[in-house]
């Protein structure tokens, strides 16, 4: 199982480099992500627009949200969104903002 | 293409041994959820004989087609020498298609063919003895092969491999002795018509949006997305994905309708053209699925059913569905790489290959090619409307998996083993020195992305669709 370290800590992913455990997320495990896994050396303040975002919907609802609703709430276009995240809102916004592999064909 | 010396191979005991999650089977008991209650959706009990309603189904189940597979084999070999598995792992025999096959196929000499019942160890016929057997059974027919059928194309005896692994998963599906990821993605589909649980509000909603967002790109206040029109040329359907993650594909598929002059409708149900059936190997959510498309079609008088690019959807839709749901085709179906090869050569659209200047390769998918011959119109796009497009090779029906077919995208867990065997993938999609790599699936799309980015290829995955509205020549 793959795991990532931050700050001393040890948090297992699984082998998608999804969170294994969503309730550890935390903002430095955001970063070390984003490193590890989007070759993203900083958030920015989009970035983090975005990935809080996901984050609140998905405690809320235990669900990934549309891209619709991320573009609505960011007030981003789509295009924006692939271009902070270059693996897109599912391998990429979600897995910062900790959430679980969505389900299915992605 | 062999597999390079030195690198660290995977021990298959780690997939064999990985263990049955059933952390979602529990919270869809403990939610009463009505595909659950109503005995749609199965899980696991370990207070039954697994084993016996196993054979019992194994018997109920073995037609024609997989009794010929069952018996055909001899052994040759040619399977080997075809399936990717083999070819990056060598040296390892539990790769070979025949000996995944022979897992299944023991069993039903054991309970099904009189050589096995009184010479057993002759004919090497044996039963699973538990639950853990068929937990095994479970991880080979799931996580070490993609029932990319290439080593059925190259079978001499005729024998389907791929189709005895979907008769296993699919009895196994009924015990809920099931990849996690195929659990949730049936159980999505069972409760909301679609495997990515994508509300109709939210489906409409992003509709809407991309409609407005064409209108405003475009300046042509008149674009439409019609949804729920009736009498229309085609009801165009999608892969959930396109509306839930990446609707650019939508955008692009209604902009070029558009200049085609097209009349055309989504429906507000029975819009999800793929379809885990296949997959899993449950033909009752296979025709489920299928049939909401159907039927969909059939409410809204629609002359056509176009399916978006997508691999397995097409090959379900377009093919298998029609068995599953014993339905009587009377609306014929299309993937939208016919209806746009139809615009072109009508003159309905006219494409500038200039505007495509990277060099283009093309994967042909296995559910296209090989289970749906599918295999020179997307070429015939792609060579109009791309400056330089190279084949890669082999190629066509001959081409080798995107490595995520059958669902294993879905499957997390079986990940690692995918991308070691994946370095035959990624040496030919390198051979081409093709900076985009075309597919008609959106599967192959994530697998092959898995691919170029696990192996640091500078590539990128694009879809015919892409192509074609980038090509498109829009007269003033």
């Amino acid at each position: 199982m793959p795991e990532l370290d931050v700050g001393g800590k040890t948090y297992e992913l699984n082998e998608e480099g999804f969170m294994q455990k969503p309730d550890e997320w935390n903002e430095e495990v955001a970063s070390a992500l984003a490193k590890a896994e989007e070759g993203l050396d900083e958030l920015t303040e989009d970035h983090w627009k975005v990935i809080n975002y996901i984050r609140g919907y998905y405690l809320e609802k235990n669900l990934a949200p549309m891209v619709r609703k991320v573009c609505k709430n960011s007030g981003f276009s789509l295009k924006h969104i692939f271009e902070l995240f270059p693996s897109g809102p599912a391998k990429g916004a979600c897995k910062l903002a900790g959430l679980p592999k969505p389900d299915g064909c992605v | 293409m062999s597999k390079q010396s030195g690198r660290t191979k995977i021990d298959i005991a780690d997939v064999l041994n990985l263990p049955l999650e059933t952390k979602s089977q529990e919270e869809a008991k403990e939610k009463k959820l009505s595909s659950f209650t109503e005995g749609r959706l199965k899980v696991y009990d370990s207070n039954i004989n697994n084993v016996d309603i196993f054979l019992k189904l194994l018997s109920e189940r073995v037609n024609r087609q997989l009794a010929s597979s069952m018996v055909g084999c001899v052994h040759c070999g040619m399977c080997a020498e075809s399936c990717h598995y083999v070819l990056a792992r060598p040296d390892d025999p539990t790769m070979t298609p025949a000996y995944k096959a022979d897992k299944i196929r023991r069993i039903f000499k054991r309970h099904m063919d009189w050589t096995g019942r009184i010479f057993p160890w002759w004919v090497h016929a044996d039963i699973p003895r538990d639950d853990e057997d068929l937990n095994r059974l479970k991880n080979i027919v799931f996580g070490t092969c993609s029932a990319c059928r290439r080593c059925t194309m190259n079978c001499p005896m005729g024998v389907d491999t791929a189709l005895l692994i979907r008769l296993a998963r699919g009895i196994l599906t009924e015990l809920g002795i099931v990849p996690e990821g195929v659990f949730n993605v049936s159980r999505d589909t069972w409760e909301t018509g679609n495997q990515m649980a994508v509300s109709e509000e939210d489906y409409l909603e992003t509709l809407d949006w991309m409609k407005e967002e064409l209108q405003e790109e475009l300046e042509i206040p008149e674009i439409d997305i019609p949804v729920d029109k009736k009498y229309c040329d085609f009801m165009y359907t999608i892969n959930p994905r396109e509306i839930k993650f990446d609707p650019r594909s939508i955008a692009d598929a209604a902009k070029i309708f558009h200049f085609a002059g097209e009349r055309w409708t989504m429906p507000s149900w029975g819009w999800d053209q793929t379809n885990f059936g296949l997959f899993s190997g449950d033909d009752r959510l296979g025709g489920f699925v299928a049939k909401n498309l159907y039927e969909a079609a059939v409410n809204l008088r629609a002359r056509r059913i176009v399916i978006s690019e997508c691999g397995h959807g097409y090959r379900s839709s377009r093919w298998e569905g029609y068995n599953w749901a014993e339905y009587d085709q009377n609306i014929p179906s299309e993937s939208v790489v016919l209806t746009l090869m139809r615009y072109i050569q009508e003159g309905r659209i006219k494409v500038d290959p200039s505007k495509n200047q990277e060099p283009v390769t093309f994967h042909d998918s296995c559910n296209v090619a090989r289970s749906g011959d599918l295999v020179d119109e997307p070429r015939w796009i792609l060579e109009r409307t791309c400056s330089d497009f190279r084949e890669m090779s082999p190629n066509r029906k001959e081409n080798f998996c995107c490595t995520g077919g059958s669902g294993l995208l879905s499957m997390a867990e079986y990940k690692p083993l995918r991308m070691e065997v994946a370095e035959l993938k990624a040496e030919q999609l390198k051979a081409t020195g093709a900076k985009l790599v075309c597919t008609i699936c959106h599967n192959c799309v994530d697998g092959l992305t898995d691919v170029i980015k696990h192996y640091e290829l500078d590539m990128k995955v694009v879809q015919i669709i892409e192509l074609v509205a980038n090509a498109l020549v829009i007269d003033p």
